[in-house]
């Protein structure tokens, strides 16, 4: 337990910060060597995105030596994660994880593992590469920590709470569920009280598990440093209402990673400080994501992790920047909510109205509020094979932004992650199309 | 058929009706509120309305024909449409139909808690029901009287009573399995007393000895549509011994452990609790696995079909831990993905005739 304490500590203070900085040190000499790299088609890179490496790679690296040494909890990414903070939880985030191996292109393999044992295709790309993972032992992290504990919220959708029956029964440990009764107009009295009564008994399962008692004032530090790391990621994305933006929404689904995964720590907020700053001297500069900012798009769903710098580059070899999307915008949202006052009461209404959680005219009214905020003259529906919640509703919500906003707006059909169940040349011939409409 | 039945009963008895979308509903506040439910899985078939384009082609049939269906009216003869919180499609729906179009009518909800009888879901329970019987008070145009729903609650409990008898009792009843299952399934309309009219006089007919011939299978899934897998069953000289479907047996709550004469509402919430373990609910894998073991054992069943819809997330998650639950007992398995908007297409029948003949071999072998 002791070795594994320090092993968890190295690796989180010194090994991962040194490792990923030396990389980074690297880089930068390779770059002197061969000179500074100019894009015809994007600005220059974000300074930031080494610091980005360092950060989840240091907490991936960290989680490899987690279980045996602090309580590890798998945990769906809209759940109230500050509550095990103060009880010094290591939380690892399956989604972010698969996430990353569809980026990574590895989602076939481990999905293709378990198919071999009886899940569908049509099922969640999300759920069946983490289940791949889990079933092959295979990732491109390098390991996993064993749960000890399964947290599920589902505020996303019913699909995490599937997902996280089968791997509670794999892993054999508890799962806590946190049930968000979705929000037709206004939540009812009782549906707020349903989601207090279950964040108290999550606080008593926590401590079980963790091992000791949440400190009030440790748990109200932890949620001030999660709602200015939400105000912070919400202060970046809105860097983009300036003309030209100064990144693209692509970038923005990349720098969401610690609002995600490290909401409630000091280096979640240090890291978005910095990325504020450098956002803030772009726009001073007037340097953009993209060289020709001609056309400023919303984007809808979550992105095609596995072709996200092929549909960029395609976009933006036309002028076609994602300067907002729905989903970065989500998190900028909900937990700007919480507030240290009232940890429990305000997280109630942080963690309930939270888009995907709401009825349509809701996410019609976002949709409508973004696009003007942020000046865009077309907007991208993701329809995402994935993401049934997220993706229901699309065709009116088309019809509506269009005729209500006079705008151009494309359905795409996709998957956020699994690249069998995208066809890529159709969807290129569409995306042209319908920026050729813009002419 | 349902739409004159709908009719009757609200011209003989002033009944209103709600239509109500799949699985679990609170039936006895209907009833109690002499409000007849009319349940809407799909219905089968091809889409019945240029609608269902409303919603991609991915989504779950039973939504999309659900959608078809009410925005081109065919259930207008309705006052109501309640939307169970059964799966992020039909919850879309609940937001999709009343917000942008596609039925007039008043739109319910019944968020029903998923995950363990633990108590915050039981007060969430108990507080969800009575806002619903609130709204449901608002289309009855009368009062929930606790007598009424007591009363409504026994005859429920009597329907299911009668129902796990005629069920437990399959291999003694005289019918094949199509003309069973569409006498069970009139309960998705027909007035509760009327359906256990019919339901006893099925139990009548149950004989003293076995009189199936065939080889007994147990068959879990959602609904069984199209109905043409039961002919398919049948025709290969198998017959449905026990089922899980989520539309009958899945709904058949069998240990009914509640207080008779004490608070209605909170009778409601200990039969919710008390229902078999369905993935809609949230019941733990393993608790529905050891459930379907049992009803296994139970059923004297030579093998299992797993019937599912495509796209049905809650069911396909748990197909992996049914296939390994019993292929650890060494117990056949068939699985089976069907369309609801199409018939049963010739290569799932040879696949029911070839398990089938599977079954009757190792019979014979042994």
């Amino acid at each position: 337990m002791i070795t594994r304490r320090v092993q968890y500590e190295v690796a989180g203070r010194l090994a991962g910060p040194a490792l990923f900085r030396l990389e980074a040190w690297q880089q930068r000499v390779k770059k002197m060597r061969k000179g500074p790299r100019k894009s015809a088609i994007f600005g220059p890179p974000l300074e930031c995105v080494s610091k980005l490496k360092e950060l989840m790679g240091t907490h991936y690296l960290q989680g490899r030596y987690a279980d045996g040494a602090v309580p590890v909890a798998w945990v769906t990414s809209g759940f109230p994660v500050e509550i095990l903070r103060p009880l010094g939880f290591h939380a690892v985030y399956p989604e972010n994880h698969a996430a990353l191996c569809s980026v990574q292109r590895v989602v076939p393999e481990l999905s293709d593992a378990v198919e071999k044992e009886g899940y569908a295709r049509d099922l969640c790309s999300y759920a069946r590469t983490d289940i791949g993972s889990v079933v092959t032992g295979k990732t491109p992290v390098g390991r996993l920590p064993k749960p000890d504990v399964l947290l599920c919220c589902t505020n996303i959708c019913q699909t995490v709470l599937y997902w996280y029956r089968a791997l509670a029964a794999h892993f054999n440990v508890p799962l806590v569920l946190m049930d968000t009764p979705f929000v037709y107009g206004e939540a009812k009295p009782h549906h707020r009280q349903y989601v207090r009564d279950q964040l108290e008994e999550l606080v008593d399962v926590a401590e079980r598990v963790g091992g000791k008692r949440v400190d009030p004032e440790e748990l109200e530090e932890v949620v001030r440093v999660a709602r200015d790391g939400t105000r912070l990621w919400g202060e970046c994305l809105a860097a983009s209402r300036a003309k030209p933006a100064p990144w693209t929404g692509i970038d923005g689904f990349f720098h969401i990673a610690p609002i995600v995964t490290l909401r409630g720590t000091r280096q979640c907020n240090a890291y978005y400080r910095m990325l504020l700053d450098e956002l803030n001297d772009r726009v001073a500069k007037g340097i953009g994501g993209i060289v020709n900012e001609r056309h400023r798009l919303l984007w809808d769903n979550l992105p095609i992790w596995f072709d996200v710098r092929g549909l960029s580059t395609l976009m933006a070899e036309r002028g076609f920047n994602f300067v907002v999307t729905t989903y970065t915008n989500a998190w900028a949202e909900a937990g700007s909510r919480i507030d240290p006052a009232d940890p429990i009461g305000s997280a109630v209404v942080a963690y309930t109205d939270i888009i995907l959680n709401q009825d349509l005219n809701k996410r019609l009214d976002t949709m409508r509020r973004l696009s003007r905020d942020y000046s865009v003259d077309g907007a991208v529906l993701h329809s995402d094979r994935s993401c049934k919640p997220y993706s229901i509703g699309q065709i009116d919500l088309k019809q509506r932004l269009a005729k209500e906003l006079d705008m151009r707006v494309l359905v795409l059909e996709a998957d956020h992650g699994d690249p069998r169940a995208y066809a890529k040349e159709q969807g290129e011939g569409r995306l042209t199309a319908f920026m050729e409409g813009f002419s | 058929m349902r739409r004159a039945y709908i009719e009757r009963q609200r011209g003989e008895h002033g009944r209103k009706s709600v239509a109500v979308l799949p699985v679990h509903h609170p039936k006895e506040l209907l009833t109690a509120l002499d409000l007849l439910s009319v349940e809407l899985w799909g219905p089968p078939g091809p889409p019945r309305g240029p609608d269902v384009g409303r919603v991609q082609s991915y989504v779950c049939a039973v939504a999309r024909n659900a959608l078809a269906f009410l925005a081109a009216g065919h259930a207008d003869v309705v006052d109501a449409v309640l939307y169970p919180h059964t799966c992020d499609s039909i919850q879309g729906l609940a937001t999709l139909i009343p917000d942008f179009g596609g039925c007039a009518k008043p739109a319910l909800t019944f968020l029903h808690p998923k995950g363990p009888s633990r108590p915050s879901a039981r007060t969430y329970l108990e507080a969800e029901l009575r806002s619903l019987a609130a709204s449901l008070e608002g289309i009855a145009g009368k009062e929930l009287e606790p007598e009424r729903l007591r009363a409504a609650i026994a005859l429920h409990r009597e329907i299911d009573d009668t129902k796990a008898r005629v069920l437990a009792g399959r291999a003694r009843l005289p019918l094949a399995d199509r003309a069973l299952y569409e006498q069970l399934r009139r309960g998705e309309f027909l007035w509760p007393e009327e359906h256990l009219a019919e339901l006893r006089a099925l139990e009548a007919r149950l004989e003293s000895a076995p009189v199936q011939r065939g080889v007994p299978v147990m068959v879990t899934g959602y609904v069984p549509e199209p109905m043409g897998i039961l002919d398919a069953i049948d025709d290969a000289g198998a017959f449905v011994a026990v089922d899980d479907w989520a539309a009958i047996g899945r709904r058949v709550t069998r240990a009914q452990t509640f207080d008779r004469a004490g608070e209605p509402f909170r009778a409601l919430v200990d039969l919710y609790h008390a229902a078999p373990p369905c993935p809609t609910r949230h019941a733990d894998q393993g608790a529905r696995m050891r459930h379907l073991l049992d009803l296994f054992d139970r059923s004297g069943a030579a093998g299992v079909i797993v019937h599912e819809p495509k796209f049905c997330e809650p069911e396909l998650f748990d197909v992996p831990a049914i296939k390994k639950t019993f292929a650890d007992r060494k117990v056949p398995l068939l699985y089976l993905e069907t369309e609801l908007e199409a018939e049963l297409p010739g290569q799932t029948v040879t696949r029911i005739e070839a398990f089938v003949e599977m079954l009757q071999s190792s019979r014979r072998a042994a």
